[in-house]
């Protein structure tokens, strides 16, 4: 059974600007993904490749084994994608934007109108089937965004920044039902800035930076990586900082409390203690901190020189620059001609 | 070719402007009514017969040509440029349709557009003077291919159009005035200078315009100023037709490239 997505050494490039460097990826069927990065890492280019808005510069793409190029079209019908941009056909109720989406993907009619309301009520703006996107509140037209994803029951579901900007309401239901689908088989890809979504939803995560990828790994194993700190407090301030052994990779004092930065705080803290009441300190209390997945993000992002790169030039911003170079604010309704 | 995917598509297109006739119905019917009535009635009545058809009679087929074409290349480009400026167009690029069902959907609808306008057009003209059908098949089949044509050159200016002034331009400053120019309003037999008959043959649009007159009234300029060799002027109509066609197959091969490069489509 070949991958969900495979990526092989895959480059985008604006002129001298590298969007994507030589990325190489692979999502399992079945998982649920997440794709992790600052703004302008290239998650939104890697994913806009997958599903034929962006042409890849080199290297390889596939969807399912299909090459995204090649055979695009059993690529793209493999995808459902729910972009971060509202990109909805304005012309028509949301119903019949979701028939027209399933029927080009070979959905005859009847069965997609009932596939329509299926997915409506999914999300939970049925009531609004009648409605044209521009009359929906911005928390619907996001669910709306992943009723048209689900149309097509793709196999692969992408989900780009899902939960930007909407209440926490709506965060937890969207985070349930992509559960769920993950759950009923779906393979999910999803990028998000929230940490937190990262670590609650995802079997594995890749970080990526400045297009590229920085590391894949667990959200446990992720955390594994970075250092705790064991806060202790001693009964009477110390005079000078302890000198502990080479398992204290920082030790800072600051009246009564000391704070060591050591890899495993749990295995580490018997030693720890010992050492201190055996230098004669005695210990009133005790907190281990485990390093947060945020600060692990940080830490693996974080970059001395990031003036050179499309990414840095867009991080003052929001992403990438849709295809046609304008931004959300920019594009307005026009007359019909 | 007609998939459940492509028939989605051309169905979308074709509801996309059905659904909205003040804006792509109601101004050609108003405008070819003045059109009829000003050069039609008002200054027809005051100019001789034409190649022997009443003035208003023939000005006709000009005007169906005009507001056909008119409207397939505006209604296509129209809904290319829109869909990449909303970035709706992203519903179809995302699909699993080939590049050849997508521009065939969108050229046959803005197509049908066109015809429907053409229709329109006979019909508002038909209440003014009495209008026969010389050659039923041709003029259909000339109607088609020359709607489909500008259909297709409308893709190609949506795609290449960067704001809603470039559509107005194309339309305005470069279609109309070569269909002014093709003979709508006069005949080429009028032209007592060779070189002013010259001129006018490299305009593609006095062949379509010639074709749909041919095709309606049963005269054609291009037989009249002898276009082709002695034996062979007769054909002259085919012959527009056939190089008409292969303009339009040249044309969506075009558009099918450029949406297989993704040009104004992707990155």
């Amino acid at each position: 059974m070949p991958p969900a997505i495979e990526t092989v050494d895959l480059v985008k490039e604006y002129g001298d600007l590298r969007a994507l460097q030589e990325l190489s990826l692979t999502v399992e069927k079945g998982e649920f993904f997440g794709l992790l990065g600052p703004n302008g890492a290239g998650k939104t280019t890697f994913i806009n490749t997958l599903v034929g808005l962006v042409r890849k510069s080199g290297g390889e793409a596939r969807v399912f084994g299909h090459d995204v190029e090649d055979d695009y079209q059993q690529a793209r019908d493999a995808i459902g994608l729910a972009p971060q941009e509202f990109n909805v056909d304005r012309f028509f109720p949301i119903k019949e934007v979701l028939t027209h989406k399933a029927g080009y993907h070979g959905i005859p009619a009847s069965e997609a109108a009932e596939r329509a309301d299926d997915v409506l009520k999914r999300v939970g703006i049925y009531d609004k089937r009648d409605e044209r996107f521009d009359w929906l509140s911005g928390g619907m037209k996001r669910r709306l965004l992943l009723a048209r994803a689900l149309v097509t029951e793709p196999d692969l579901l992408i989900l780009d920044e899902p939960t930007a900007g909407v209440d926490v309401q709506l965060r937890h239901d969207l985070w349930d039902l992509v559960t769920e689908l993950n759950e009923e088989g779906t393979t999910i890809l999803l990028t998000t800035h929230y940490i937190e979504e990262a670590e609650r939803l995802c079997d594995r995560v890749a970080i990526m930076n400045e297009g590229r990828k920085v590391t894949v790994a667990t959200p446990d194993e992720l955390k594994e990586r970075g250092s705790d700190t064991i806060a202790v407090r001693l009964a009477s301030a110390p005079t000078a900082t302890p000198d502990l052994g080479p398992y204290a990779h920082e030790t800072t004092v600051s009246g009564d409390r000391l704070e060591v930065r050591v890899d495993d705080g749990g295995a580490t803290a018997p030693r720890l203690l010992n050492d201190l009441e055996a230098m004669g300190h005695e210990i009133a209390d005790l907190e281990i901190t485990r390093t947060s997945l945020e600060e692990i993000f940080v830490d693996l992002t974080r970059s001395e020189d990031r003036t050179v790169t499309r990414s840095s030039a867009e991080s003052a911003g929001d992403d990438e620059p849709p295809a046609n170079g304008k931004r959300e604010g920019e594009r307005e309704q026009e007359g019909v001609a | 070719m007609l998939s459940v995917g492509f028939r989605a598509l051309f169905r979308r297109e074709i509801l996309r402007f059905v659904r909205r006739p003040k804006n792509t119905f109601m101004p050609p019917a108003i405008t070819n009514v003045l059109y009829f009535a000003v050069f039609g009635v008002i200054l027809g009545g005051r100019i001789d017969e034409i190649a022997g058809y009443p003035y208003i009679l023939f000005i006709v087929p000009g005007l169906v040509v005009l507001g056909a074409i008119s409207n397939a290349f505006e209604n296509a480009s129209f809904s290319i440029f829109h869909g990449r400026w909303n970035e709706y167009i992203h519903e179809t690029l995302t699909s699993p349709l080939s590049y050849v069902e997508m521009v065939v959907a969108y050229v046959g609808a803005s197509a049908v557009r066109g015809l429907v306008v053409g229709v329109i057009i006979a019909a508002v003209g038909r209440a003014f003077v009495p209008i026969g059908i010389e050659h039923g098949l041709f003029l259909v089949a000339t109607m088609i291919v020359i709607t489909a044509l500008f259909a297709g050159l409308g893709i190609i200016g949506g795609l290449v159009a960067r704001d809603f002034d470039d559509l107005t331009v194309m339309n305005q400053f470069i279609l109309r005035p070569l269909v002014f120019f093709g003979a709508v309003f006069y005949s080429l037999e009028t032209f007592e200078q060779t070189w002013q008959i010259n001129l006018s043959l490299l305009n593609p649009m006095v062949y379509m315009v010639d074709s749909v007159r041919f095709g309606l009234l049963g005269h054609s300029d291009l037989i009249g100023v002898g276009i082709l060799p002695g034996p062979y002027a007769d054909f002259a109509p085919l012959v527009s037709l056939g190089v008409l066609t292969t303009g339009t197959l040249l044309v969506m091969a075009v558009d099918v490239y450029l949406f297989k490069i993704g040009y104004g489509l992707t990155d």
